[in-house]
């Protein structure tokens, strides 16, 4: 007898096909599968670091696969590949699990075997939309495969509008509300159908299908979508599952398990190093994403030149050094988005700079920030059972604003401009005032964990402070560090000011929504502004047909003119890296009689 | 009953010495007894027409008419070969020139004077045929492969002690053991067919004879770890100078933002600090007095508020040093034993204790053991052999990156062990890179415990009928296992990347195997000439376990008297796993002997496994022929050749070790970590989730283990040469192997399916010498000489090779193990050189068919050259240009032929032996380099290698490549032959002197023997490998693919070894 495992007769029923259908959701976030942040379900690899939006980081011998990813050298051998689609096809794996299951299932209706069916499929929809933008060509195995030799060319593969067909089910059968917050529901299945349209160019069926999710969608737990007051609470376990959220995967803190494989496992690398965190200094935003955030004096975006002056950074300044920021204007999603020197790094006191950066010399001074857990509520919602740490901050496959930005472009291409400005705007207004929520980055976000907060310089002086310990001064309304030496004396204190935020929306009539062109620039731009470091960047350049144009100006700017050897002779080689390479493994796997099933990718 | 006594003494023809234990029989009969302690015997014999036959292992038999006498003093000669030896096959024994299968007899005494721990590490080059490979590590358990590599799984030999088959003998006492036997081929081992795929070592252990008897051995060895600059790492100086140099080969240069470290400054030249923690800092600028560091502080947010201090230490800390001392071994043996005509009994207690000289390690090994047997009556016989034995054994991982051996040379010697408050230093201290403290590392394993217990033997019966033709014995043996134990993790503070939490973690395991063994022999001689023997056996296996454990985090206090599971008040892990199988057999075995000249031996078994269900039962037979040229008439009569057999075996043996008991069923499962999931959105509670396990195949059947064998045995010269030799080829068919399926398969566990095949040939052999050099000086030698060489035939239906151990090379790998080439084979690039200059590059450039000839060597855009130092790769393919199509087989572990030479003289009272010990033509793949020889590597210690002898333009010959800040393909970033090395040596083992006091002076205080002897293990090793210790040990921690079905198939791979100590030792044996 089988010990410790169970036949399939005995999950026969509707007990168990709930827990094969848990089991199909814990494929989301690819761990214990594939690899960990190879296989991940954050894309913080495939989308952001090969988009632009990030270095790998750390230093150049760790995790050595990522490099080839940075500067588009990647090849069929690299294991990464391999444990993402290792990963994905396990999803679908699980989800046709479900499928097969419910016509053995005796205690359930139809209706109710129907609605499984459709949460089933919206799952195998999302692994396949995975698969099918990273890699193009897959082949496609159903609850009713037998042999999974499958080609990935030809007639099994034309797999959009299988996937299509998944998600369609899935917005036609799933109800409204779902117990659950985590649940796939009708309107999580209509925004996935969407952006499959969307990944296919297909406006006119994404715009209609889009404007309808926005006035009449509402979330699993049946709040009506809607933009979090605060851009910043997308990026907090406190405001998981809010009305933003349209489909996330969900993470735990301490979880009894002993292990961080529910938290958030595969950003375990991606935390400043030498910092509270431990590890790994991985992920470090770009210097172009940063200078993308710069805002001209309206207030608004400079697509076209935002590299033209650079935000003034900290390289080669010691921690205990002085160091002053950036004064220009920026749009105040920079600091939710890239934790950088003198500025609140969450509830984390000012980022100290080099000290919490493995390598400057390699990848910047720049950290991630959207991922990080807070440190007010850090022992519900970290996990430190390994060398690393696992956060429950949920990461949200679609959040509202990304269908709102789709809508936008749908708009450009089929609808109107006013409509698409409409829509920028409401992601725009959002952080235009600080107002909103609690506001702004500022120095009143270090006061939680300050040695103290004074109300003058003599009070300041006279504390027992250590360097690097951190004290608010209300009269100035900034915050100090002491860089080294005695607290007693005034000139070891550093002062950060606050960043000079100025972001406002588009009015009416301005030049970028006068012609389709500049729309579209500026709908573009926008998503790489809300939606940086949240794996979607490459995936969009591609879409758009701009990855080989924006790619290689990222990399002669970061490798010529900031001198990032990383970058230094990288280019994006069109009708290549737009996917990337079928794993040589999976090819070597499927070679039957000597012939592979799978065929490779164009130029790979 | 009319029988009559006979007595006498017997003694050695050379030293006149008595022989104890010498079996004396009636010929024709059963009835026999041994000489006792003084060498004395008394027998009843049916006539005194009889005739009796002395035999005695180590000494020629002889065979003595009693011709009417009634006291009879018999004088054996020496020798190493006799031929009438009793050898212990399966379920029976048999005359060693009566062999017909290949067996190597192990000397017994040459073995055990070897200072290890453990059997199986003193079996190294002892027994032709058998490879070991073993670590310094007190308590490891080596590598032991007889003939090669058998499957991708488990290649452990099977060992049967006392009868009774098991895979562990760890916990035996060698001083146990009285007679070791290796069965290599087919026709020997497939009596016990169900296991011996990968050959089977046969122990029997002592038996009491004589007049009670005490025997005390202790000894006492002094090891003593290499020292001094073991891993040629750079001091702090040239440490800091390396990190100039690299920046300035970089293209990076003062003044640029790049240019600095945070410990050496930004100046023209690298300037050591006084304090390394606040980086960089003078001894000004830091007040010790703001120190504060808690170590046992059980917030993880109490890290942020220490000050660290750490004084930077200017000499260099020798890490290595700082974890290997000197350490004892002491080993206490007692035993009484005796017998008579009701029977024989020995007690023997065993106490060994071996520190190991990497702290915290060692090996405590406390063992009883009873043999009993009773002759109830003229023809019942009951008895037992049991042990029993209690050990620890606390050890760290060798081979592996991460744990206190590898730190040990990846720390920086700038680093201090302590920091200015007597806690741990480490590489908190920024831009030092993030190796951890190994001393803090092993020093917080200290209160570990883990204890081992396990009794193991057996009990039988025996009976004679049909005037002792036929006897029937069964055999109730097997073992009851157990061990627990618990480990705490501190939390750490002084690493870079610390583990911030505390936890208590137990453990526990138990289980039982036991074997049911009847079998009745007929044993019958027809008119003198025709001798036949028959076997017939049932036998019936279970083994049945569990494991349980659990973990508990946040304790109020890391006093080890206090933590226990419940005394945490954090997170609470529990685990347990339950597993079973069993094995059922019936088996024949026939021997035929034809007046000495001609011996024919067949067996047939079937076997049933649990693990299979469509095709439980598998047939395995074995056959082989002997002749003994000598014993025909035609053969002339020569001193020269004294004896010459010719042996001649095939047969069929069984396999289903790597297979899964769950293996027959599709299943599912639920897994907290992999299937379970908030979908609630609770952030702290997952859900249960359930996914498929594992694919089924009800279809496996058993593995079969085809192998040939052809032998020669020859006695020279009046015995005086004895020679065995041995050619065979061993295929394994239908070999069980859980190739990877597609991935659109799901991730479930594959199954075992019967797909591949691997081949092994070889020779092995020895030649032994005995002879007397003079009436005082005798000498013997013996070699042992052993090789396979292993082929894979097939993988799978659909890969022809599988790859393993990516080591840092994320995603691809070191191994690979492919048809047409012998398990665990090194693959990469073939390292030819250096790029020595632009002209070099742009013409490679030129002929390549795509833009470059290899990815980050180039002219670039603006006509500079990228890569100049770089390793050049051979185009293996001759494309034109570097693709992973060029990477090629670059050695293997496995070794041309092993070698152990055995050499001892006897001067009077004294003895001298020396036992060396030869591996050749293995290749170890020196993962050491990868960390100490790239300075783009992960930060960490570095070696004088990276710094002097580095490719500069003035140094084109160089060892490394140029000395740059990053890795790259051409350098560190892809498996080449720079990690490859040679890993041939040849190492004196042993060398010991006896000497043997007068009996006469010790027999005046009642002692019967004394003797003292001094030794000395590895002291010398011939080798050009470049690493630490040669014989590496065990890839214990494969990082590789999954279902390559563990170690087997990716070893030989060095990431800091356990080195093998020095060991000088005093000893006495001394007997009551």
């Amino acid at each position: 007898p089988a010990l410790g495992s169970l036949d399939k007769q005995v999950l026969a029923n509707q007990k168990g096909a709930d827990a094969l259908l848990v089991g199909a959701y814990a494929a989301l976030n690819g761990q214990n599968i594939g690899g960990t942040w190879s296989s991940g379900g954050t894309n913080w690899i495939y989308g952001s670091v090969a988009g632009g939006d990030a270095h790998k980081g750390s230093n150049s011998g760790d995790q050595p696969p990522i490099n080839k990813i940075m500067d588009m050298t990647q090849n069929p051998t690299n294991g990464f590949f391999n444990d993402f689609w290792t990963a994905r096809y396990e999803g679908v794996s699980r989800a046709n699990s479900v499928i097969s299951l419910l016509p053995q299932v005796e205690d359930m209706s139809d209706a109710q075997k129907t609605a499984y069916e459709a949460e089933a499929r919206f799952l195998r929809g999302h692994y396949y939309f995975e698969l099918k933008r990273m890699y193009n060509n897959i082949p496609w195995i159903d609850e009713e495969t037998t042999n999974f030799e499958q080609p990935n060319t030809g007639e099994t593969a034309a797999t959009w509008a299988k996937i299509e067909a998944d998600f369609q089910f899935a917005y036609d059968n799933l109800p409204e509300t779902q117990s659950q917050a985590g649940k796939a529901n009708k309107w999580a299945a209509a925004s996935y159908l969407a952006k499959t349209y969307v990944y296919q160019g297909n406006w006119s069926d994404a715009q209609p299908l889009l404007n309808n999710i926005i006035n009449q969608g509402v979330t699993a737990s049946g709040d009506a979508y809607a933009l979090q007051d605060n851009y910043g609470y997308n990026f907090r376990a406190d405001y998981d599952n809010s009305s933003e959220s349209v489909f996330a995967i969900q993470y735990t803190g301490p979880d009894g398990t002993g292990t961080i494989d529910n938290s958030r496992q595969e950003d375990m690398l991606n935390y400043p190093y030498g910092s509270p965190f431990n590890c790994c200094g991985f992920y470090q935003p770009t210097q172009d994403l940063v200078n993308s955030y710069r805002t001209d004096s309206n207030g608004l975006p400079m697509p076209e030149d935002y590299n033209a002056e650079m935000v003034k950074n900290d390289m080669g300044v010691a921690t205990n050094e002085p160091f002053n920021i950036y004064e220009g204007t920026v749009d105040p999603r920079l600091d939710y988005s890239v934790g950088r020197r003198g500025v609140p790094f969450k509830d984390w006191g000012p980022h100290p700079g080099v000290r919490w950066i493995r390598d400057q010399a390699y990848a910047g001074p720049f950290n991630s920030i959207k991922h990080i857990y807070r440190q007010e509520n850090a022992s519900q919602f970290s996990n430190g059972n390994e060398w690393a740490p696992g956060s429950a901050v949920n990461y949200d496959i679609i959040r509202f604003a990304d269908v709102l930005l789709w809508a936008a472009e749908a708009e450009v291409e089929v609808g109107t401009l006013a409509k698409a400005r409409e829509y920028v705007n409401r992601v725009r207004g959002r952080v235009a005032d600080d107002s909103y929520g609690d506001g702004w980055v500022d120095y009143t976000k270090n006061q939680p964990f300050a040695l103290a907060t004074v109300g003058s310089e003599s009070e300041m002086t006279s504390l027992d402070a250590n360097p690097g310990d951190w004290v608010v001064r209300t009269d100035t309304e900034t915050t100090f560090v002491l860089l080294k030496g005695e607290a007693s004396n005034a000139g070891n204190w550093q002062e950060y000011e606050d960043p000079n935020y100025t972001v406002s929306t588009y009015p009416a009539g301005h030049p970028a929504f006068s012609s389709k062109e500049s729309a579209r620039e500026a709908v573009h731009f926008e998503r790489k502004l809300e939606l940086s470091m949240e794996g979607h960047r490459y995936f969009d350049l591609v879409r758009w047909g701009e990855a080989k144009e924006k790619l290689d100006a990222f990399y002669d700017y970061m490798g010529g003119e900031l001198g990032f050897s990383t970058y230094q002779g990288a280019s994006f080689t069109s009708s290549k890296n737009e996917y990337y390479p079928i794993p040589q493994t999976q090819i070597d796997l499927t070679t039957v009689e000597g012939q592979p099933t799978l065929e490779q990718n164009q130029g790979y | 009953q009319n029988t009559s006594t006979i007595s006498g003494t017997v003694t050695d023809q050379t030293t006149d010495q008595p022989l104890p234990g010498v079996n004396i029989s009636v010929q024709g009969t059963t009835t026999g007894t041994t000489t006792d302690a003084n060498g004395q015997f008394e027998l009843n014999v049916p006539s005194l027409s009889d005739t009796l036959q002395f035999t005695f292992i180590g000494y020629a038999s002889a065979t003595v008419p009693i011709q009417g006498r009634t006291e009879i003093d018999v004088q054996l000669e020496p020798t190493t070969i006799s031929g009438e030896e009793l050898v212990v096959v399966g379920y029976g024994a048999q005359r060693e020139k009566d062999l017909t299968g290949s067996v190597s007899v192990v000397d017994v005494d040459e073995m055990t004077s070897i200072p290890e721990t453990q059997v199986s590490e003193q079996l190294q080059g002892q027994a032709s045929g058998v490879t070991v490979v073993s670590s310094g590590q007190p308590g490891e358990e080596p590598q032991v492969r007889i003939r090669g590599i058998n499957t991708f799984g488990n290649n452990e030999p099977l060992y049967v002690v006392d009868g009774v088959p098991t895979q562990n003998i760890d916990d035996l006492n060698s001083n146990d053991i009285s007679s070791m036997q290796v069965l290599k081929d087919a026709a020997a081992a497939s009596i016990y067919g169900s296991r011996a795929s990968n050959g089977v070592i046969v122990i029997t252990t002592k038996q009491g004879s004589g007049d009670i008897t005490i025997d005390y051995d202790a000894s006492y060895g002094y090891q003593v770890p290499p020292s001094g600059n073991i891993y040629d790492i750079l001091s702090p100086q040239e440490m800091a100078q390396s990190v100039w140099t690299a920046n300035r080969n970089s293209g990076i240069t003062p003044g640029d933002d790049e240019w600095g470290h945070p410990q050496y400054g930004s100046g023209e030249s690298p300037v050591l600090p006084y304090y390394i923690d606040p980086a960089g800092s003078s001894q000004e600028e830091v007040d010790e007095s703001n120190y504060f560091l808690n170590p046992n502080y059980t917030d993880a947010s109490a890290l942020s508020s220490f000050f660290y201090i750490t004084r930077a230490n200017h000499q260099g800390t020798n890490w290595f040093d700082e974890l290997y001392d000197p350490a004892g071994q002491m080993n206490h043996n007692l035993s009484v034993s005796g017998g008579g005509d009701i029977g024989n009994y020995l007690f023997s207690v065993n106490y060994l204790d071996q520190q190991g000289t990497l702290m915290e390690t060692s090996l405590q090994r406390y063992t009883v053991r009873a043999n009993t047997k009773f002759n109830v009556s003229d023809n019942i016989r009951i008895g037992e052999n049991l042990s029993y034995s209690v050990s620890e054994n606390p050890t760290f991982g060798t081979l592996d990156e991460g744990g206190p051996i590898g730190m040990a040379y990846r720390e920086q010697p700038i680093i201090p062990v302590y920091d200015v408050g007597g806690n741990f230093a480490g590489t908190h201290a920024e831009g030092l890179g993030n190796p951890r403290n190994p001393v803090a590392l092993a020093h917080r394993a200290r209160n570990n415990e883990y204890l081992d217990r396990r009794l193991f033997g057996n009990i039988f019966g025996e009976i004679d009928f049909w005037q002792q033709r036929l006897t029937l014995r069964t055999s109730l043996g097997g073992e009851l296992y157990s061990g627990a134990g618990h480990s705490f993790t501190y939390p750490e503070y002084e690493n870079a990347e610390n583990n911030t939490t505390n936890q208590f973690n137990s453990s526990s395991y138990e289980g039982y195997t036991y074997t049911w063994t009847n079998t009745l022999t007929y044993d019958q001689s027809f008119k003198d000439i025709h001798n036949v023997k028959v076997t017939l056996a049932t036998e019936a296996n279970k083994n049945k376990g569990s494991n349980v454990g659990g973990s508990t985090q946040d304790f109020f206090s890391f006093d080890p008297n206090f933590t226990n599971l419940s005394t945490g008040s954090g997170t609470k892990t529990n685990y347990s796993s339950e597993y079973e199988n069993s094995l059922f057999s019936l088996i024949g075995r026939v021997d035929y002997n034809f007046d000495d000249r001609y011996i024919l031996s067949g067996t047939l078994r079937r076997d049933g496994s649990s693990k299979f269900l469509n095709n439980k039962w598998g047939w395995f037979p074995a056959g082989s022929v002997g002749w003994r040229v000598t014993e025909e008439s035609f053969f002339p009569e020569s001193s020269a050749i004294t004896d010459l057999k010719f042996r001649a075996g095939y047969g069929v043996v069984g396999n289903q070790l790597n297979v899964d008991p769950n293996n027959p069923y599709t299943l599912f499962a639920p897994s907290n970590v992999s299937s379970y999931y908030a979908l609630d959105g609770s952030n702290s509670t997952p859900l249960l989730g359930f996914y498929q396990s594992r694919i089924g195949n009800p279809n496996a059947k058993w593995e079969r283990n085809v192998s040939t064998n052809i032998g020669v045995d020859a006695s020279l010269f009046d015995g005086k040469v004895e020679v065995t030799a041995d050619y065979y080829r061993k295929e394994v068919r239908d070999l069980l192997y859980n190739p990877s399926l597609p991935a659109t398969a799901g991730n479930a566990s594959q199954p075992f399916v019967n797909v591949g095949s691997m081949r092994n040939t070889g020779f092995d052999g020895s030649i032994s010498y005995f002879g007397n050099i003079t009436d005082d000086l005798q000498f013997n030698s013996t070699l042992t000489f052993t090789s396979y060489n292993n082929e894979i035939i097939k993988i799978s239906n659909t890969s022809n090779y599988f790859a393993q151990a990516t080591n840092r090379f994320e995603g691809t790998s070191t191994v690979r193990n492919q048809v047409g080439h012998p398990v665990s084979s090194f693959y990469g690039y073939n390292v030819i050189g250096f790029w020595d200059d632009k002209e070099e590059i742009s013409e490679a450039q030129a002929g390549a068919p795509g833009e470059k000839y290899v990815s980050d060597v180039y002219i670039d855009e603006d006509g500079n050259a990228v890569g100049i130092g770089r390793f050049r790769y051979e185009d293996v393919n001759g494309d034109g240009e570097i693709t992973p199509d060029d990477r090629t087989f670059l050695g293997s572990p496995n070794p041309d032929f092993t070698y152990g030479i055995n050499l001892g003289f006897n001067y009077k009272a004294f003895d001298f032996s020396m036992f060396w010990y030869g591996s050749q033509g293995n290749e170890i793949w020196n993962q050491v380099k990868w960390w100490t020889d790239f300075y783009g590597s992960f930060s960490g210690a570095k070696s004088k290698t990276m710094l002097h002898d580095s490719w500069t333009p003035d140094n084109p010959n160089a060892t490394a490549p140029i000395l740059e800040t990053e890795g790259s393909f051409s350098t560190n970033g892809t498996p080449n032959s720079y990690f490859v090395e040679d890993g041939s040596y040849l190492r004196m083992k042993n060398v010991q002197v006896g000497y043997t006091l007068p009996q006469e002076a010790v027999s005046r205080i009642g002692i019967r023997s004394l003797r003292v002897y001094v030794q000395a293990a590895n002291l010398l090793t011939i080798t050009n490998y470049s690493g630490l210790d040669p014989q590496i040990g065990y890839h214990e921690n494969d990082d590789g693919n999954a279902n390559a079905g563990g170690t087997s198939t990716a070893f030989g791979i060095d990431e800091g070894v356990y080195p093998t100590a020095r060991q000088f030792r005093i000893g006495i044996s001394l007997s009551y």
